[in-house]
């Protein structure tokens, strides 16, 4: 009954401007990624033709270059800040909602509350920080403040999760002797795989996209993650080899597009949840 | 036993140890740090020179950050309003179809992970004007005079805020249509009998029903708009002149290219405070509005 005092003419409007919209939103992606099949001759023609041909030269060029390396950086680092939030985050999770004790309240909000700070306002003592430590333009410069920042909302999903797990299934375990850490590893954390699942794949768009850290921290070439390298890859090939940019933006999305194609769900959940905590 | 009570008291710690760890080492060591620095003269080299709210004087007399200021407030005016207007426009809309909603849903959400760097570059290279882009190509097809937008002092911001607002419309939209779909079936059956229309069910009925989301929105909207720093930064880098110059564009040079920390501290500070500040208005505006409904 939802459509009930709705016609026929306003529901095609409704189509026309939805579809409208979507196009709107698709519209960069597809000619990107047509216009990195085109040859030189048609990059001359006027940008919004199609391809006349299937051309993977500006792939060839692309992969040629350093990208492979960038690639490589924002892999490793992916993977490290991964591990560590679940790592982290899963049985401080697990102790401020399955362990009953004195501050677990002052605990939470104290960690919810990095989320109301803005990363910027930390740049400059991080900068000398890792200047000072020698961590600058190795992977740890990228690793530990995504790792420190992503750590309250993941803390916080893992918390919520896991204090809806009824006691009554950790009880038995309890009473046969199971140690906490147990418990924890074999009982809760493998119930908790949804926010795991969802931890997992909006903190990879977000570390595979990071720019203001990476620009900041890293500047030798060779250990540029790829949103930088994306940047310096204009200037490197100039502004004639257009066909090998349009090559390395398309290839830059793609992982991120894939994961998204299957994962949707979770995706939308992590970012929707990091917004309306944050 | 007293062993016993000790391990129990102490195991919640063993959990939280590593997290906490980081947590601070990472996230409140360096706030702390930086609100130190903006009260020193500190250069990054030689002495730090203690200066009380100098450096909070200096940036506020800088024509530049005023600039910055003001050209934030506009993004911010502006962002959150295309983004209020069109995210629950098309909220609205797609509640109201049954086939390809989903769909539609996943699509709109699609620049959403796409990174700032892609989205900024693809963007350039369609505005471009030598090699011709998509867009002069367009405006030429129409017979139109092409402009430089993104080197166009009046049409630069314009440009920074619609990108801003077009790279996070799809969640916004998301997190309206989930609470729209949250609304109870029976109060809005009970209004269909009572021959409610299309445009009094949202007006009267709905949007009041959603008014919590709607404010808890507008916090996220001015919170991050506030912040802004990838397209301007990326995509004008600022300019041309300061006319996409923004509070984090700014602080973010007078860091890293003009090594005044001791200002640039003063800036990060002003840029954490006022964001509370503006959120903290929001919130209370917005119990009053929730109160009236």
């Amino acid at each position: 009954m939802r459509t009930t005092g709705m016609n026929k003419k306003t529901m095609v409007i409704f189509y026309i401007v939805l579809i409208a919209i979507a196009l709107v939103q698709l519209y960069p992606f597809f000619w990107v990624a047509l216009s990195s099949f085109k040859p030189a001759s048609d990059l001359a023609r006027p940008a919004y033709m199609l391809p006349s041909e299937m051309y993977l030269g500006n792939y060839v060029k692309a992969l040629s270059g350093r990208l492979p390396n960038y690639f490589l950086n924002s892999t490793i680092i992916a993977v490290c800040v991964l591990f560590s939030l679940v790592a982290l985050g899963s049985p401080a999770g697990y102790a401020l909602s399955k362990m009953r004790f004195r501050y677990a309240e002052q605990v939470t909000s104290f960690f919810l509350f990095g989320m109301m700070i803005p990363s910027f306002a930390c740049l400059i003592p991080m900068f000398r920080m890792y200047n000072t430590l020698g961590l600058r333009n190795t992977y740890w410069a990228l690793i530990i403040p995504q790792v420190g920042f992503g750590l309250p909302l993941c803390i916080y999903l893992y918390k919520s999760f896991m204090s809806r797990i009824p006691d009554s299934l950790t009880e038995a375990a309890a009473i046969d002797g199971a140690t906490k850490w147990y418990i924890f590893r074999s009982i809760i954390f493998p119930m908790s795989k949804n926010v795991t699942m969802t931890t997992l794949t909006y903190n990879f768009i977000g570390v595979w996209n990071e720019f203001t850290y990476a620009n900041t921290f890293m500047s030798t070439a060779e250990m540029k993650t790829l949103p930088i390298g994306l940047n310096d890859f204009v200037g490197e090939m100039g502004m004639v080899d257009w066909g090998g940019t349009f090559a390395a933006i398309t290839l830059s999305i793609l992982p991120t597009l894939i994961l998204y194609i299957f994962l949707n769900k979770q995706v939308i959940a992590g970012m929707t949840a990091g917004a309306v905590k944050a | 036993m007293k062993n016993q009570k000790l391990k129990k008291r102490i195991m919640p710690w063993l959990f939280l140890a590593p997290a906490l760890l980081v947590y601070c080492a990472v996230v409140i060591f360096p706030i702390i740090q930086s609100i130190g620095f903006s009260f020193y003269d500190y250069s990054g080299i030689g002495a730090m020179k203690f200066s009380g709210i100098n450096n909070y004087l200096k940036i506020f007399k800088n024509s530049s950050f005023r600039i910055a200021i003001r050209n934030n407030i506009w993004l911010m005016l502006g962002g959150t309003c295309i983004q209020m207007i069109v995210g629950l426009g098309l909220a609205i809309i797609l509640s109201n179809i049954r086939r390809f909603a989903s769909t539609l849903r996943v699509v709109y959400f699609v620049p959403c992970i796409i990174s700032s760097m892609a989205i900024c570059q693809i963007f350039a290279k369609m505005f471009s004007i030598t090699p011709e882009g998509v867009i002069p190509g367009i405006m030429k097809l129409f017979g139109m005079t092409p402009i430089a937008f993104l080197s166009d002092v009046k049409w630069a911001l314009a440009i920074v805020i619609i990108l801003d607002s077009y790279k996070f419309i799809g969640m916004h939209m998301i997190i309206f249509y989930t609470a729209l779909m949250d609304i109870d079936e029976s109060v809005v059956d009970a209004a269909i009998i009572d021959g409610c229309g299309l445009w009094k069910m949202y007006t009267k009925v709905k949007i009041p029903m959603i008014i919590n989301i709607i404010v808890a929105e507008l916090v996220i909207l001015v919170n991050g708009t506030l912040k802004a720093f990838d397209v301007s930064y990326i995509l004008t880098g600022g300019g041309p002149g300061t006319a996409t110059e923004l509070v984090a564009t700014y602080m973010y040079k007078t860091a890293f290219t003009m090594t005044k920390y001791g200002q640039a501290s003063a800036m990060a500070v002003f840029l954490a405070v006022e964001s509370l500040l503006a959120v903290g208005i929001v919130r209370l505006v917005g119990n009053k509005l929730q109160q009236k409904y």
